[in-house]
Protein backbone atom coordinates (compact mmCIF):
# COMPACT_ATOMS: atom_id res chain seq x y z
CA UNK A 1 0.00 0.00 0.00
CA UNK A 2 1.55 3.46 -1.00
CA UNK A 3 2.51 5.73 2.04
CA UNK A 4 2.07 9.07 2.47
CA UNK A 5 3.42 11.13 5.14
CA UNK A 6 1.30 14.37 6.25
CA UNK A 7 2.11 16.80 8.48
CA UNK A 8 0.08 19.35 9.50
CA UNK A 9 0.27 21.45 13.42
CA UNK A 10 -3.12 20.50 13.65
CA UNK A 11 -4.38 17.13 15.67
CA UNK A 12 -7.82 17.48 13.60
CA UNK A 13 -6.52 18.88 10.76
CA UNK A 14 -4.29 15.29 10.68
CA UNK A 15 -7.08 13.04 11.51
CA UNK A 16 -9.41 14.42 8.71
CA UNK A 17 -6.39 14.32 6.19
CA UNK A 18 -6.24 10.84 7.31
CA UNK A 19 -9.38 9.29 7.32
CA UNK A 20 -9.91 10.77 3.72
CA UNK A 21 -6.67 9.61 2.50
CA UNK A 22 -7.27 5.76 4.66
CA UNK A 23 -10.77 5.72 2.83
CA UNK A 24 -9.00 5.83 -0.69
CA UNK A 25 -6.26 3.16 -0.11
CA UNK A 26 -3.38 4.92 1.21
CA UNK A 27 -1.52 4.17 4.39
CA UNK A 28 -0.66 7.33 6.48
CA UNK A 29 2.16 8.22 8.20
CA UNK A 30 1.71 11.90 10.57
CA UNK A 31 3.51 14.26 12.27
CA UNK A 32 2.69 17.62 13.67
CA UNK A 33 5.94 19.61 12.38
CA UNK A 34 8.43 19.72 10.05
CA UNK A 35 10.93 18.57 12.35
CA UNK A 36 8.82 15.28 12.70
CA UNK A 37 8.87 14.81 9.34
CA UNK A 38 12.27 15.16 8.94
CA UNK A 39 12.82 12.65 12.00
CA UNK A 40 10.34 10.22 10.16
CA UNK A 41 12.06 10.28 6.80
CA UNK A 42 15.51 9.55 8.62
CA UNK A 43 14.04 7.04 10.54
CA UNK A 44 13.50 4.87 6.67
CA UNK A 45 9.99 5.81 6.14
CA UNK A 46 9.46 6.26 2.56
CA UNK A 47 6.34 8.03 1.48
CA UNK A 48 5.23 7.94 -1.89
CA UNK A 49 4.03 11.69 -1.93
CA UNK A 50 4.28 13.96 1.06
CA UNK A 51 1.58 16.68 2.14
CA UNK A 52 2.53 19.25 4.26
CA UNK A 53 1.37 22.48 5.93
CA UNK A 54 3.49 25.78 5.74
CA UNK A 55 2.97 27.59 8.82
CA UNK A 56 3.84 25.15 11.77
CA UNK A 57 6.26 25.26 14.67
CA UNK A 58 9.56 23.95 14.88
CA UNK A 59 10.59 23.99 11.71
CA UNK A 60 8.09 25.48 9.17
CA UNK A 61 6.95 23.99 5.44
CA UNK A 62 9.22 25.42 3.64
CA UNK A 63 12.16 24.46 5.81
CA UNK A 64 11.17 20.98 6.26
CA UNK A 65 11.14 20.85 1.62
CA UNK A 66 14.35 21.66 1.95
CA UNK A 67 15.55 19.27 4.62
CA UNK A 68 13.40 16.58 2.54
CA UNK A 69 14.92 17.49 -0.67
CA UNK A 70 18.91 16.97 1.10
CA UNK A 71 18.21 13.09 1.78
CA UNK A 72 18.29 10.74 -1.20
CA UNK A 73 15.24 8.91 -0.70
CA UNK A 74 13.08 11.96 -0.57
CA UNK A 75 14.89 14.02 -3.50
CA UNK A 76 12.40 13.09 -6.14
CA UNK A 77 9.22 12.68 -3.92
CA UNK A 78 6.13 15.08 -4.80
CA UNK A 79 5.60 17.28 -1.76
CA UNK A 80 2.24 19.04 -2.14
CA UNK A 81 1.60 21.99 -0.28
CA UNK A 82 -1.86 22.16 1.62
CA UNK A 83 -2.14 25.49 3.09
CA UNK A 84 -4.32 28.63 4.35
CA UNK A 85 -1.73 30.86 2.25
CA UNK A 86 -2.70 31.66 -1.43
CA UNK A 87 0.14 34.31 -1.96
CA UNK A 88 2.58 34.70 -4.77
CA UNK A 89 5.55 35.27 -2.71
CA UNK A 90 5.11 32.31 -0.37
CA UNK A 91 3.79 29.81 -3.61
CA UNK A 92 7.25 30.91 -5.43
CA UNK A 93 9.31 30.27 -2.06
CA UNK A 94 8.17 26.79 -1.34
CA UNK A 95 8.59 25.94 -5.18
CA UNK A 96 12.46 27.22 -5.09
CA UNK A 97 12.68 25.11 -2.03
CA UNK A 98 11.34 21.89 -4.00
CA UNK A 99 7.72 21.62 -3.84
CA UNK A 100 5.68 20.01 -6.49
CA UNK A 101 2.29 21.05 -6.07
CA UNK A 102 0.04 23.90 -4.17
CA UNK A 103 -3.34 23.13 -2.25
CA UNK A 104 -5.02 26.33 -0.36
CA UNK A 105 -7.37 25.56 2.13
CA UNK A 106 -10.40 24.96 2.38
CA UNK A 107 -9.58 22.11 -0.26
CA UNK A 108 -12.44 19.67 -1.60
CA UNK A 109 -11.99 16.23 -0.30
CA UNK A 110 -11.48 15.06 -4.32
CA UNK A 111 -9.40 17.65 -5.09
CA UNK A 112 -6.91 16.31 -3.10
CA UNK A 113 -7.55 12.73 -3.75
CA UNK A 114 -7.34 13.92 -7.44
CA UNK A 115 -3.81 15.28 -6.91
CA UNK A 116 -2.53 12.51 -4.39
CA UNK A 117 -3.73 9.90 -6.54
CA UNK A 118 -2.51 11.63 -10.06
CA UNK A 119 1.08 11.42 -8.35
CA UNK A 120 0.41 7.98 -6.66
CA UNK A 121 -1.89 5.75 -8.09
CA UNK A 122 -3.78 2.96 -5.81
CA UNK A 123 -4.22 -0.38 -7.33
CA UNK B 1 -5.07 61.31 25.08
CA UNK B 2 -7.16 63.74 27.73
CA UNK B 3 -5.32 66.60 28.62
CA UNK B 4 -4.79 65.57 32.26
CA UNK B 5 -3.02 62.66 31.17
CA UNK B 6 -0.67 64.75 29.01
CA UNK B 7 0.34 66.95 32.00
CA UNK B 8 0.44 64.05 34.46
CA UNK B 9 3.14 61.68 33.95
CA UNK B 10 1.71 59.90 37.13
CA UNK B 11 -1.87 59.37 35.23
CA UNK B 12 0.45 58.84 31.75
CA UNK B 13 1.71 55.36 33.32
CA UNK B 14 -1.46 54.31 34.76
CA UNK B 15 -3.17 54.74 31.91
CA UNK B 16 -0.42 52.65 30.38
CA UNK B 17 -0.51 49.89 32.48
CA UNK B 18 -4.13 49.90 32.19
CA UNK B 19 -3.93 49.53 28.43
CA UNK B 20 -1.24 46.87 28.97
CA UNK B 21 -3.86 45.12 31.57
CA UNK B 22 -6.86 45.55 28.96
CA UNK B 23 -4.50 43.89 26.59
CA UNK B 24 -3.09 41.00 28.83
CA UNK B 25 -6.63 40.02 29.20
CA UNK B 26 -8.15 40.09 26.37
CA UNK B 27 -5.10 37.50 24.87
CA UNK B 28 -6.28 34.90 27.80
CA UNK B 29 -9.95 35.93 26.76
CA UNK B 30 -9.57 34.55 22.90
CA UNK B 31 -7.30 31.89 23.85
CA UNK B 32 -9.98 30.70 25.86
CA UNK B 33 -12.29 30.94 23.28
CA UNK B 34 -9.80 29.24 20.98
CA UNK B 35 -9.58 26.13 23.31
CA UNK B 36 -13.83 25.95 22.45
CA UNK B 37 -13.03 26.10 18.84
CA UNK B 38 -11.56 22.08 19.52
CA UNK B 39 -14.44 20.19 17.90
CA UNK B 40 -12.67 17.50 17.62
CA UNK B 41 -15.11 15.03 19.22
CA UNK B 42 -17.69 16.21 16.46
CA UNK B 43 -15.07 15.22 13.60
CA UNK B 44 -14.81 11.95 15.71
CA UNK B 45 -18.37 11.02 15.32
CA UNK B 46 -18.35 11.86 11.76
CA UNK B 47 -15.55 9.52 10.89
CA UNK B 48 -16.74 6.72 12.97
CA UNK B 49 -20.66 7.18 11.37
CA UNK B 50 -19.07 7.29 7.90
CA UNK B 51 -17.03 3.85 8.83
CA UNK B 52 -20.15 2.50 10.35
CA UNK B 53 -21.98 3.58 7.00
CA UNK B 54 -19.33 1.61 5.34
CA UNK B 55 -19.44 -1.21 7.07
CA UNK B 56 -23.02 -1.28 6.42
CA UNK B 57 -22.78 -1.04 2.64
CA UNK B 58 -19.89 -4.00 2.63
CA UNK B 59 -22.61 -5.94 4.78
CA UNK B 60 -25.62 -5.15 2.35
CA UNK B 61 -23.08 -6.03 -0.56
CA UNK B 62 -22.38 -9.52 1.11
CA UNK B 63 -25.91 -10.50 1.65
CA UNK B 64 -27.07 -10.15 -2.09
CA UNK B 65 -23.98 -12.37 -2.83
CA UNK B 66 -25.29 -15.07 -0.74
CA UNK B 67 -28.62 -14.59 -1.55
CA UNK B 68 -28.80 -14.61 -5.12
CA UNK B 69 -32.02 -15.23 -5.74
CA UNK B 70 -33.86 -13.02 -3.67
CA UNK B 71 -36.99 -11.40 -5.30
CA UNK B 72 -36.49 -8.65 -7.82
CA UNK B 73 -37.58 -5.65 -5.51
CA UNK B 74 -35.46 -6.46 -2.50
CA UNK B 75 -32.54 -6.78 -4.58
CA UNK B 76 -33.62 -3.43 -6.10
CA UNK B 77 -34.17 -1.97 -2.59
CA UNK B 78 -30.84 -3.57 -1.50
CA UNK B 79 -28.99 -1.47 -4.38
CA UNK B 80 -30.67 1.58 -3.80
CA UNK B 81 -29.76 1.52 -0.32
CA UNK B 82 -25.75 0.55 -1.10
CA UNK B 83 -25.75 3.61 -3.37
CA UNK B 84 -27.86 5.75 -0.91
CA UNK B 85 -25.23 5.29 2.13
CA UNK B 86 -22.40 5.57 0.20
CA UNK B 87 -23.91 8.71 -1.40
CA UNK B 88 -23.90 9.94 2.23
CA UNK B 89 -20.44 8.56 3.31
CA UNK B 90 -19.43 10.76 0.74
CA UNK B 91 -20.92 13.78 1.76
CA UNK B 92 -19.92 13.01 4.84
CA UNK B 93 -16.64 13.32 4.75
CA UNK B 94 -16.66 15.82 2.58
CA UNK B 95 -18.56 17.77 5.58
CA UNK B 96 -15.96 17.04 7.90
CA UNK B 97 -12.95 17.67 5.98
CA UNK B 98 -14.14 21.26 4.85
CA UNK B 99 -15.33 22.22 8.47
CA UNK B 100 -12.02 20.96 9.58
CA UNK B 101 -10.28 22.95 7.66
CA UNK B 102 -12.65 26.16 8.22
CA UNK B 103 -11.91 25.13 12.01
CA UNK B 104 -8.05 25.49 10.91
CA UNK B 105 -8.53 28.44 9.75
CA UNK B 106 -10.15 30.34 12.28
CA UNK B 107 -8.03 28.71 14.56
CA UNK B 108 -4.91 30.55 12.97
CA UNK B 109 -6.52 33.64 13.17
CA UNK B 110 -7.00 33.25 17.16
CA UNK B 111 -3.74 32.50 17.40
CA UNK B 112 -2.33 35.64 15.38
CA UNK B 113 -4.83 37.80 17.95
CA UNK B 114 -3.26 35.98 20.60
CA UNK B 115 0.55 36.57 20.11
CA UNK B 116 -0.41 40.36 18.54
CA UNK B 117 -2.36 40.95 22.06
CA UNK B 118 0.28 39.57 24.32
CA UNK B 119 3.17 41.78 22.19
CA UNK B 120 1.01 44.58 23.16
CA UNK B 121 0.52 43.39 27.10
CA UNK B 122 4.57 43.68 27.69
CA UNK B 123 5.66 46.13 29.53
CA UNK B 124 9.23 46.75 29.49
CA UNK B 125 8.97 47.93 25.21
CA UNK B 126 12.68 49.55 24.54
CA UNK B 127 12.06 52.74 22.83
CA UNK B 128 11.39 52.09 19.12
CA UNK B 129 10.58 48.84 19.53
CA UNK B 130 6.53 48.73 20.14
CA UNK B 131 4.71 46.06 18.53
CA UNK B 132 3.92 47.77 14.85
CA UNK B 133 1.93 47.35 11.97
CA UNK B 134 4.70 45.32 10.10
CA UNK B 135 4.67 43.07 13.47
CA UNK B 136 1.39 42.14 13.62
CA UNK B 137 1.51 41.57 9.26
CA UNK B 138 4.40 39.33 9.87
CA UNK B 139 2.17 37.68 12.14
CA UNK B 140 -0.48 36.54 9.33
CA UNK B 141 -0.81 33.14 7.73
CA UNK B 142 -3.23 33.84 4.83
CA UNK B 143 -4.03 36.70 2.38
CA UNK B 144 -7.54 36.36 4.06
CA UNK B 145 -6.03 38.06 7.16
CA UNK B 146 -3.66 40.12 4.88
CA UNK B 147 -6.99 41.84 2.84
CA UNK B 148 -8.52 42.29 6.17
CA UNK B 149 -5.57 44.60 7.80
CA UNK B 150 -5.16 46.47 4.37
CA UNK B 151 -9.21 47.54 4.07
CA UNK B 152 -8.67 48.42 8.08
CA UNK B 153 -6.15 50.21 7.45
CA UNK B 154 -7.46 52.60 4.44
CA UNK B 155 -10.58 52.77 6.92
CA UNK B 156 -8.41 54.24 9.77
CA UNK B 157 -6.34 56.46 7.71
CA UNK B 158 -9.22 57.87 5.34
CA UNK B 159 -7.32 56.35 1.92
Amino acid sequence: MPVILVLDDSATMVMSLSHILKGAGYEVETGMNGREGVTKLNDGIKPSVILTDLNMPELDGIGFIKEARKIAATRFTPIIVLTTESGGRKRDEARAAGASGWLTKPAEPNQLLSVVKQLCPTK
Amino acid sequence: MPDEIKRDPVAAMQAEANARMVCAILAGQVASLRERMDASESFDLLWRTTALLSWLSGLLGDLSCTRPHANEVLQRERAEAIAEVAEIRRALDALAFMQTQRQDFARQIADCVVTALERLAVAETPPGQNFSLSDLKALYVSDDQRRVHESVEQRCCGK
